[in-house]
């Protein structure tokens, strides 16, 4: 922006607004719409604050094309303690068994939800009639493992729109441009329950109160921790730009437990605009499974089952293999133990050794008709940012998916190569720890979807926050408002206005501090971590905080929010140095590895929160879900018999 | 021939293009725009201001939208992917 400009709103910065509500939802993206129309749906009255506006706002806003794991569909072949079984199985336990078994649970009824108010889950208009995927009698239509029948393919554009005529049907307040920037507590203490949260408004600066007798957490997963690019910060990372972990950042402050945060991967998308947009680009991951994969003459890599056995046919890649009962997923992204055998699973060195020349290309013209169809024109469409940026881009420029081969850069869907220390929360990171509520172990405080550890996608962010919003309105029924306590709102306050009164000539930008954590962040807590450089790096970032955020500098409220965000950003950072400090040993599906690692002691979780300027930590054994059918029944009696009737 | 200069702020990328003459200034895609990079223009009924195009998370939902086709989705060039017809991969003899 030019300076000098003017700000086309009116500043609001002295204007100081107080709402209260039985539900309070913190972000509305999926988890949190749904949270708010289930609450709503029980006779509670619902606000959500939503950072930009919620027809189209968070990680599912512009779209998405698969609902994972719904296995009590009517077609499926397989029960939610199997899969949830074998989801941790594959991670070897490091994985949220309470939530998953939510989204395998409940996934499915979150649809039904979904579909009655408008979005579209069928082929209805009879499309894929005869397809091999399609059921023709529900007209559902499924993904990667024919034969099981538990990811279904859906038009997800459609959701977000619907949802939100639904909660104006249900009378939900919808605070739309409003960014969240702390969480209250009863009389300001840390660690006590939870009674409402602070904003502000990104085009007035007007400061918001926000009262809840319960309060649910929907907001992001953090980003932009090693990846950043002050030329293209929208293209960081995966998610939108604006999804950043404010809530980790908020929730830490107040003294909220954490688990997983020292899990990071090796960056997979977008990082700092170094790969192609999701899903132009050749891969037979996820939305693209199962193209095919050519070399540069042509020659097709074949697919394999996971005991190593060639496939002849190409629908034998939607079935099992023989003693196998399912495989989930589709494209072997992380070492996945129930999948499949892919091109991309082979070495490149032996690639080359049988011939093949790169590059290589994603080829759909040899599928049949359905199956090219469905990924290039329905799967690409309807996932998020594909209708625009990719379909309607592509089709523009004569893309014939019938005709044209599309190249693939990098190794499988990453579409780029990257460096070690370029790193990503991505494939079940690190988030807010659960009970069977889903409440955290601040009362009063729930928490859905991107906001839980170990979360993934659309269907789990649904069914998370439909639970999360049906528990919170029960903790409403038994809590009363707290008036929030005035000091807390004062320190707030001047914390969050203090950047708009510095000197805009000298102060410090949102893009150069976030560059200098991204900095510090690979150059300290990379993918080998050490107790002396993690610690060295972890005062780099507390000397950012004390001597640097006073510095800092913001125009108007857009680029406060900004850099809002960014501080947040900071506070992550810590978390996830603290956490791989307190980690000792390497652990392999954390994709954790320390030089320093003390072989031998086995550490389960490590659960950390902040108390003061104190770390505390306590170990949770990886099975403190329990037996999850006996758990889920124990906590939800009243729903099995309300979905009974 | 002589050009006089001007000053200004180099944008690495320009994500969104609005066509002037069918843009009915309504701003629907300011307010649905999930990073808020739009900004309403300054006289009533003209087209947005893409105010900040760098932060652009290139999701189309602007154009998804409007409800004149009055926006164009573009990509930065380092992020034009190359695709080619399959034919002129293959062999003559690998032609079918």
């Amino acid at each position: 922006m030019q300076r000098g400009l003017n700000w086309p709103y009116k500043s609001e910065i002295n204007e100081m607004e107080e709402m209260d509500a039985d539900v309070l939802v913190l972000g509305g993206g999926i988890a949190g719409c749904m949270a708010a129309i289930e609450a709503a749906k029980k006779g509670k009255k619902v606000i959500v604050v939503e950072k930009a506006a919620v027809k189209r706002s968070g990680a599912g806003g512009s779209g998405s094309d698969h609902w994972e794991m719904a296995a009590t569909n009517p077609c499926s072949n397989l029960s939610p303690e199997e899969l949830v079984e074998a989801m941790m199985d594959d991670n070897d336990g490091f994985n949220n068994a309470i939530s998953h078994y939510i989204e395998c649970r409940e996934g499915w009824d979150r649809l039904v939800d979904i579909e009655k108010m408008g979005g579209k889950i069928r082929d209805i208009d009879e499309e894929f009639v005869g397809a091999e995927f399609r059921d023709e009698k529900t007209k559902l239509m499924f993904a990667y493992d024919y034969k099981n029948r538990v990811t279904l393919r859906i038009w997800g554009t459609t959701f977000k729109p619907a949802m939100e005529k639904e909660m104006k049907r249900l009378g939900v307040v919808v605070v739309n441009h409003v960014a969240v920037t702390s969480l209250l507590t009863e009389e300001g203490r840390n660690g006590s329950r939870c009674i409402g949260a602070t904003g502000i408004n990104g085009r007035t600066g007007k400061f918001h109160v926000f009262s809840g007798k319960a309060v649910v957490m929907a907001m992001s997963r953090p980003a932009r921790i090693w990846l950043f690019s002050a030329g293209y910060p929208g293209l960081c990372e995966f998610r939108p730009m604006s999804c950043i972990g404010n809530g980790h950042a908020m929730g830490w402050r107040i003294g909220a437990e954490f688990n997983m945060m020292e899990k990071s991967v090796k960056a997979q998308f977008s990082a700092s605009g170094k790969s192609y947009p999701p899903y132009s680009a050749g891969n037979n991951h996820n939305t693209w499974y199962a193209a095919s994969i050519i070399d540069a003459e042509g020659k097709e890599i074949p697919y394999a089952d996971r005991d190593g056995k060639k496939l002849e046919n190409i629908m034998d890649r939607y079935y099992p293999s023989e003693g196998q009962k399912f495989f989930m997923m589709g494209g072997n992204i992380e070492k996945a133990k129930y999948t499949y055998e892919g091109p991309e699973t082979i070495a490149y060195g032996e690639l080359k050794n049988k011939g093949y020349k790169l590059p290589f290309y994603a080829d759909l013209t040899t599928l049949p008709d359905h199956e090219r169809n469905v990924i290039w024109g329905m799967m690409v469409a309807e996932e998020g940012k594909t209708k625009i940026p990719v379909h309607q881009y592509y089709a523009k420029q004569g893309f014939d998916s019938a005709k044209h081969v599309i190249q693939c850069y990098g190794n499988g869907w990453t579409s780029a190569s990257f460096l070690p220390q370029e790193r990503q929360l991505f494939g079940l990171p690190g988030g807010f720890m659960n009970d069977w509520k889903l409440e955290s172990n601040i009362p009063g405080l729930f928490v859905a979807g991107d906001a839980l550890f170990a979360s993934n996608c659309f269907g789990h962010a649904a069914a998370t926050g439909g639970y999360a919003g049906r528990h919170a309105a029960e903790y409403a029924d038994k809590n009363n408002l707290e008036k929030p306590c005035e000091d807390q709102i004062k320190i707030e306050k001047e914390r969050v206005f203090a950047p708009v009164y510095s000197d805009l000539d000298s102060g410090i930008t949102w893009k150069e501090l976030n560059q200098a954590i991204a900095k510090v962040m690979q150059n300290y807590c990379g993918e080998v971590k050490e107790e002396t450089l993690l610690k060295t790096g972890l005062s780099i970032l507390k000397e950012y905080e004390t001597k640097i955020v006073s510095k800092t500098v913001a125009a108007n409220p857009h680029e406060l929010v900004r850099l809002l965000e960014v501080i947040d950003i900071l506070t992550v950072s810590q978390i996830i140095i603290e956490a791989s400090i307190h980690r000792k040993n390497n652990c392999e599906k954390l994709e954790f590895i320390r030089s320093d690692s003390l072989p031998g002691e086995y550490e389960p979780f490590i659960v950390i929160k902040k108390d003061g300027d104190n770390v505390i930590t306590r170990k949770v054994d990886l099975n403190y879900a329990g037996d999850v059918k006996e758990n889920y029944e124990a906590h939800n009696g009243a729903y099995i018999k309300e979905m009974r009737h | 021939m002589s050009r006089s200069f001007t000053l200004r702020h180099v944008e690495p990328s320009k994500p969104i293009t609005f066509d002037p003459k069918k843009c009915i200034g309504c701003n629907r895609c300011v307010n649905v725009c999930p990073i808020d990079i739009l900004l309403p223009s300054a006289s009533n009924g003209e087209t947005p201001v893409v105010a900040y195009p760098d932060e652009c998370w290139y999701c189309g939902c602007c154009v998804m939208e409007c409800p004149a086709e009055a926006i164009i989705l573009g990509h930065p060039l380092m992020n034009q992917v190359r695709w080619v017809e399959k034919k002129s991969l293959m062999k003559e003899g690998d032609l079918k």
